[in-house]
């Protein structure tokens, strides 16, 4: 009896290691523990993988990998001459799509964020490009863009325009595909313009038609405004995009013609898994990451200052 | 300033009709305020004045003109809305001038309109704040403050104070009226607080499922309502409703007409007695002690209840036999259909 008190005291005096606060710690990372577990292997390990193959000269086929510390961005950034000209093409791929992709998704989102009759069948038909398979999206525009015979060429010849042949012109190509893509991926920045549209409460666009204020005075000095942050959003994610897009290039032109649509996102396919030089691959996407996280800061302090 | 005058207005959404014919005069200069309980139409007839909404039918004339199909920014009318509808971007100066930028009214104009408003609602020193940097009461002054500098014929107040606590409420209502006796604008204000409405109108509008009830001077609603809608609206705690045949007791010596089949008294006019004193007999059920006042409820022996408002004195405990008097003078008779027949003793 004395002594089961006395171990009853001791254990008393003595916190447990299982305290609440540590309890609810563990519960936590197991909750987690799933997604960190798939983040540390799908994401954080290849990130690490990559860092570690640009600074090597690895040769997909033989296996061999030597040490190369910062050639291989040498060789991108001083030595090869395509590298240059591949940003270019990224740069006036970007320079087209983004502008145009935000300002037709506002019209758009404009014009189909009041209710109307029909207005959510053609809020799918501007959505629904978003989630075709961009493979199939391509083989039907490139068929829709052929030279000879192709529909948007044989459309234009019952007005008397005689139509390039799209996809083989230098001229031509890149305006192809950057007009294909933003068609594709319009709806996508459509439906967040809609969305940020719905949350502008009416009653700012009553206060200023009250006011005196026309229309384009209310969309300039109110609502354009006000869709400001929704507007960084869709420029920053669709900047990244564009720097990211592949499957539009590698099915309706291949980089052509005579690369004049070799964009950065296929040079780096063609050096790793054409010429299979895994190193110099890695770090042009090092370089890409870099070129998008400057141009994401540059918007974002943009808009700070806009806000300021 | 001008006057606003309604003549069979009409409003129907779909087969809905909201405002059902409503026929009004307001005078130049006036404040009259619009009253009633949700969905009576009240905001939506501001609305039809303001010009956001299309008339169905019927004529509004603000001074000399119908302005039925004259744009709202034409009307000469500026609106403080219930959530101010301040422009997050724009500083208050901002916000002040929007009205005159976008008509182009030059800079110079603009910043003397803006500080005159500012110096009368005392927002010089808030002019470059945004409205997030702003507390409530100080966006209603700001949001008061754009419809100022509209330099409007009439001013729409829809439901302003709604949004305030308690305390700001009461401050805000007494900047509201001193500020009508300033500018001396027509001004029409929606609210479902009567409190509000009595405190401030010349004028309340009683609105019920989109028709006028009863339009009159606060004193005049409260002492001489059209019907048992008004007399219960008006006033708080509202009236008793009780049935023809307690007035006697509740009034003794007085009688209501023979049409009567109700009979009201207000809760402040009922005196509560010991059981042993002539009256209407009651148990209090309960009772809501509130510092100057206690609110008794109390059960009549037919099983209605009773609300009386007990102020000398202390008051009778929960369970005690009471009666109940009414004040000489101050109960009301209604007929079958709930209209006021006419007062009696």
């Amino acid at each position: 009896m004395t002594s089961s008190l006395s171990h009853r005291s001791g254990a008393q005096a003595r916190a447990p290691w299982l305290t609440l606060q540590r309890r609810d710690a563990i519960e936590g990372w197991l909750f987690v523990s799933p997604t960190l577990l798939g983040f540390l292997i799908f994401f954080l390990g290849p990130l690490i993988a990559i860092f570690i193959y640009a600074m090597s000269d690895w040769n997909f086929l033989s296996g061999e990998a030597t040490f190369v510390g910062l050639t291989n961005f040498e060789d991108a950034l001083l030595e090869n001459p395509d590298f240059w000209h591949v940003l270019r093409n990224s740069a006036v791929f970007a320079l087209g799509l983004v502008p145009l992709n935000v300002a037709l998704a506002l019209f758009l989102a404009v014009a189909l964020s009041r209710p109307f009759r029909g207005v959510i069948i053609f809020r799918t038909i501007f959505f629904a490009p978003v989630i075709t398979s961009a493979i199939a999206w391509a083989i039907v525009w490139k068929f829709m863009l052929q030279g000879e015979g192709g529909p948007i060429n044989q459309m234009l010849a019952l007005i008397g325009i005689t139509g390039p042949n799209w996809l083989r012109e230098p001229n031509w190509a890149m305006a192809a595909v950057i007009v294909t893509r933003v068609i594709k991926m319009v709806g996508l920045n459509m439906i967040l313009y809609i969305a940020a549209l719905q949350a502008i409460p009416r009653d700012y666009d009553e206060a200023a038609g009250l006011e005196g204020a026309s229309r384009w005075q209310i969309f300039r000095l109110i609502t354009w405004p006000l869709l400001g942050p929704t507007t960084l959003v869709i420029v920053v994610l669709t900047t990244i995009g564009s720097f990211k897009v592949f499957d539009h290039i590698y099915q309706m032109t291949g980089g052509g013609p005579e690369n004049g649509t070799l964009v950065l996102a296929f040079y780096i396919y063609q050096q790793g898994f054409q010429f299979f030089d895994i190193g110099y691959a890695s770090a042009l996407a090092i370089i890409m990451f870099v070129i998008v996280t400057i141009l994401t800061l540059i918007q974002v302090s943009l808009r700070r200052k806009d806000d300021a | 300033m001008a006057s606003v005058k309604l003549q069979d207005l009409r409003k129907t959404f779909g087969s809905v009709e909201i405002i059902r014919g409503i026929d009004l005069d307001i005078a130049d200069g006036e404040f009259v305020v619009f009253v009633g309980p949700s969905g009576c139409g009240k905001s939506t007839l501001l609305r039809l004045i303001a010009g956001l909404e299309p008339i169905t039918h019927g004529e509004l004339t603000i001074g000399d003109r119908v302005v039925n199909d004259v744009p709202a920014s034409a009307r000469g009318v500026a609106m403080v809305f219930q959530s101010y509808a301040l422009y997050p971007h724009l500083t208050v100066r901002e916000n002040m001038g929007f009205g005159l930028k976008v008509r182009k009214v030059a800079r110079a104009e603009r910043e003397k309109a803006v500080s005159k408003a500012a110096a009368l609602l005392k927002l010089e020193a808030l002019l470059d704040r945004y409205p997030r940097q702003l507390s409530g009461g100080q966006r209603q002054r700001v949001a008061i403050g754009r419809a100022i500098v509209a330099n409007p014929s009439v001013f729409l107040f829809d439901e302003p104070l709604s949004n305030l606590d308690a305390e700001l409420r009461v401050h805000m209502r007494s900047e509201i009226a001193s500020l009508h006796q300033r500018v001396a604008t027509t001004m029409i204000y929606v609210t479902h607080d009567q409190v509000e409405a009595m405190t401030l109108a010349d004028r309340i509008v009683v609105l019920k499922d989109g028709r006028v009830e009863q339009v009159g001077a606060p004193q005049e609603l409260y002492e001489r309502p059209a019907n048992i809608f008004v007399a219960q609206f008006i006033g708080s705690p509202k009236m008793n409703i009780l049935k023809a045949d307690t007035a006697a007791a509740l009034s003794p010596g007085g009688s209501l007409p023979l049409s009567a089949t109700q009979c009201g008294v207000r809760p402040e006019h009922l005196r509560v007695g010991s059981a042993a004193q002539p009256g209407l007999p009651g148990t209090v059920v309960m009772a809501e002690y509130a510092g100057a006042e206690t609110l008794l409820h109390i059960q009549l022996e037919n099983g209605d209840t009773c609300l009386a408002l007990h102020r000398d004195g202390p008051p009778p405990r929960v369970q005690s036999a009471v009666t109940l008097t009414a004040e000489p003078g101050r109960t009301y008779a209604f007929d079958a259909d709930g209209v006021a027949v006419h007062t009696s003793s």
